[in-house]
């Protein structure tokens, strides 16, 4: 898909009428995939932020995802400086949350990101999300070849609309319930993950309204996506997918990324609408060297893949 | 676990068997009892094993990791070893300041017994055949700021008995000692785990342990190197290694503060006369194993003249005397006579051997294909067998677990699973072809001065010389054997 004004600016768009999601599903053309790896999912609910054909994308991918040499290899590569970018939001002010963390991953995908938070030495558990059923059961056999994760990560079949909203104040006794139970810690959480997923979701600011429920006051949402640049149009679409095929084809649709202005755009509106208060967001622009890995370059978040935190105050 | 009960399944009916497993199960689920899993397994317990469960333990970021310290000999009597200040082990080796330094991070530099450990501050090198020398001293001004150890020497035990006071202080270690490893053989998966990617050390006795990352420092014929089916390649140099310890007629040319280790190169392979404290000094002698059967069947009066031999005598000399059977005291004494040479270029003259120090091992070099497999790692001479003559050995399997234990702090404080191998890959990146030039170094030099005649031979010799010359150049060699030299790796 070749980069075009017409699709901007995306997260001003609100969420479609009724229908409107499984009119628009389709729209991609659909590259040959391999869908032995499960069967196809069932369509989603008209209201969910969740594209159909994204699902059935990641679905094929989901025998290869844990192949640190397969086609999730730059995921692999980039879920330390995850963990570098966490680390540095939650150091950065004196109000964020402690040790020991609850984490939300939205997206969980195969569970690169999901597995190594639960072993994370700060973490207590982790509950991780994802529409795919053929995803979550790739996810949850590979959690299985680590004992030390089994009472510290819940996988749930969920989308973000599915998921129970927190209640707004969950008493201290119960919370500690929650935490000796271990399985599906139910919200608000210390950390809301949302790692190369924006870009696949239709309506990113209903999404976002949504999600930003679950973070609990003084907690981070911490994302991670690709600006949408005439650079990032090369890198990720041309160059990874249809000339070095790096990135498996049909993985990335260009109009869909969203820029680092448009997400802090979001939030102040939320602010101001008199939504949550969010402290000021921290971004980290991130560059794939090939051979090398990734890189952190300042001010690369205005041109490719950056990272984006932002914590909420009260 | 489950091979347990399978082998009992034999006598146990199946619902019988079946109740045993959800019991263990549930003994597993327990916080408590989680017997057979642990992060890392370390077979072997030599210094480069107990020196990566030392760094581990004493790092607070892996100091939670569940280890286990498989080791066949008993390592109550290593870890109480003790001899008489004037009693030395034949097993040294030389501790480079950054291998020292090391050691001192992690704790465990304080634990050895600090008077028997002799720091040496001058080397001197010489071609046997041709004379030519280069003399390793620090010159005005081009000492490091470290100081100007060049490094130390130390008896393994020291080090091994150090190791395992300090690893007693920091505690958490299961350690299973008297103890052969049987097989080892891939987990299985149940209904609540998968660990068919996971190792399971079999210990004679039953004990069976799960290994998230199984740590082969196990030596040169590693069975965690087997069970990987990572391939070792290299040769046998077709020489021994003849260790003694040895007392000279005094302190050294330096006194007791500046000692001086000696090396000539012979046709048949270097020899090397290295400061212990006092007027102990350790031998290790490259030679034929003709020579080295030799060495080990003579008395002591004759085992003292052929070891003074080596460092004075013509190659020819020498040669002929290890056509002798015994009488190499009475020749040394007459063809000493008759060879000019400079005594303060050589070591001070053995007075005496200690009784039954002297001993002998083949020399080979090995190098391992990969350090890694997936949830494996290998260290020290499980990884690597270098020749003797750089005394690099042991400093490259302390780099190696300096490497390997910074790998898994990264891992772990990054989320991710240390026995995979794409968290260990680091530590083959940064070592291995560290290792590799060294082992090729060190390959090349006993090549090249084995050669006993020929043209190599004045060619050589205006390399030593030459170096010896060149201020800059030497001071740059010195740095890289103390290994605080610009790291050109």
């Amino acid at each position: 898909m070749r980069p075009s004004p017409r699709h901007l600016p995306r997260l001003l768009r609100t969420a479609p009428p009724a229908g409107r999601a499984a009119q628009f599903a389709p729209r991609r053309t659909q590259p040959s995939r391999n869908h032995s790896a499960g069967p196809p999912n069932p369509p989603n609910p008209p209201s969910s932020s969740v594209n159909a054909t994204e699902i059935s994308h990641f679905s094929a991918l989901a025998s290869s995802w844990w192949d640190p040499h397969g086609p999730s290899r730059p995921l692999h590569l980039m879920n330390p400086l995850r963990h570098d970018f966490i680390q540095a939001c939650l150091g950065s002010t004196p109000t964020s949350p402690g040790a020991p963390l609850r984490y939300l991953d939205v997206g969980c995908g195969g569970g690169i990101f999901a597995e190594s938070a639960a072993r994370h030495p700060s973490t207590a558990s982790v509950t991780a999300i994802d529409p795919s059923a053929t995803i979550l059961a790739v996810a949850r056999a590979h959690a299985k070849r680590d004992p030390s994760l089994r009472r510290r990560l819940t996988y749930l079949g969920e989308t973000i609309e599915s998921l129970p909203l927190p209640s707004p104040n969950p008493p201290q006794q119960q919370q500690q319930q929650q935490q000796q139970q271990h399985h599906s810690v139910s919200g608000p959480y210390d950390v809301v993950t949302l790692f190369e997923v924006i870009e696949h979701v239709d309506y990113p600011a209903a999404f976002l309204a949504r999600l930003t429920q679950f973070v609990a006051p003084g907690g981070w949402l911490v994302l991670s996506t690709i600006a949408r640049t005439w650079t990032s149009w090369v890198t990720t679409n041309l160059v990874a997918e249809d000339i070095l095929g790096m990135v498996p084809k049909g993985t990335h649709d260009w109009s869909k990324y969203v820029n680092e202005g448009e997400m802090r755009e979001w939030f102040a509106k939320d602010a101001a609408a008199g939504g949550k208060q969010w402290g000021v967001p921290r971004v980290m622009g991130v560059v794939f060297v090939p051979g090398l890995g990734w890189r952190e370059v300042r001010g690369s978040e205005k041109v490719g893949n950056y990272f984006f935190g932002v914590q909420r105050l009260a | 676990m489950d091979a347990i009960i399978r082998s009992r399944g034999a006598y146990v009916c199946r619902s019988c068997t079946q109740r045993v497993q959800r019991q263990l199960r549930r003994a597993y689920t327990s916080s408590a009892a989680q017997p057979d899993i642990y992060d890392v397994v370390c077979v072997g317990g030599g210094p480069a094993g107990l020196s990566l469960l030392t760094a581990l333990r004493a790092n607070p970021v892996t100091a939670h990791l569940r280890i286990a310290l498989v080791e066949a000999q008993d390592l109550a009597k290593i870890r109480s070893w003790k001899l008489p200040p004037d009693r030395f082990s034949n097993r040294c080796s030389s501790l480079t300041p950054s291998s020292a330094l090391f050691l001192d991070k992690i704790g465990a530099w304080r634990h050895l017994e600090r008077d028997r450990v002799q720091a040496y501050h001058e080397m001197q090198v010489w071609d046997g055949v041709t004379g030519a020398r280069i003399e390793f001293d620090w010159a005005p001004g081009a000492a490091p700021a470290a100081g100007t150890t060049i490094a130390y020497m130390n008896e393994n035990l020291n080090l091994t008995s150090g190791l395992l006071r300090r690893l007693g202080e920091l505690g958490g270690v299961s350690t299973f000692d008297n103890a052969k490893v049987e097989r080892i053989t891939y987990g299985e998966e149940t209904d609540e785990m998968d660990l068919r990617e996971w190792p399971v050390v079999h210990l004679s006795g039953g004990k069976q342990l799960s290994a998230r990352l199984l740590v082969g420092a196990d030596g040169a014929n590693s069975p965690v190197r087997a069970f990987a089916g990572i391939e070792a390649r290299g040769w046998d140099y077709n020489r021994h290694g003849v260790v003694a310890t040895v007392q000279l007629e005094g302190e050294g040319w330096g006194g007791a503060d500046t000692k001086i280790a000696y090396q000539r190169f012979l046709p048949t392979g270097p020899v090397a006369m290295l400061p212990l404290p006092g007027n102990h000094s350790t031998l290790v002698w490259s030679t034929t194993p003709r020579n080295a059967s030799l060495l080990k069947s003579l008395s002591a009066r004759d085992f003292v003249a052929m070891v003074n031999a080596a460092f004075r005598l013509s190659p020819t000399d020498l040669a002929y005397m290890q056509t002798q059977e015994s009488g190499q005291a009475d020749e040394y004494a007459w063809r000493l006579a008759h060879t000019p040479f400079d005594h303060r270029a050589v070591p001070q003259t053995v007075a005496a051997v200690q009784e039954g120090t002297t001993a002998s091992f083949p020399l080979k070099l090995r190098h391992a294909d990969t350090y890694i497999g997936e949830r494996v790692a290998l260290v020290g001479d499980a990884a690597h067998t270098v020749h003797p003559l750089a005394g690099q050995g042991l400093n490259q399997g302390q780099a190696d677990v300096q490497s390997l234990a910074k790998t898994i702090e990264y891992a772990v404080g990054h989320g991710q699973d240390i026995g995979v191998t794409m968290s260990l890959a680091p530590y083959v990146a940064e070592r291995y072809a560290a290792n590799h030039v060294l082992l090729g170094v060190c390959d090349k030099l006993h090549k090249l001065y084995s050669v006993g005649s020929g043209p190599l031979v004045p060619l050589r010799s205006v390399g030593l010389n030459a170096v010896n010359a060149l201020g800059p150049l030497k001071s740059f060699f010195m740095n890289q054997a103390a290994g605080n030299g610009i790291k050109v790796f």
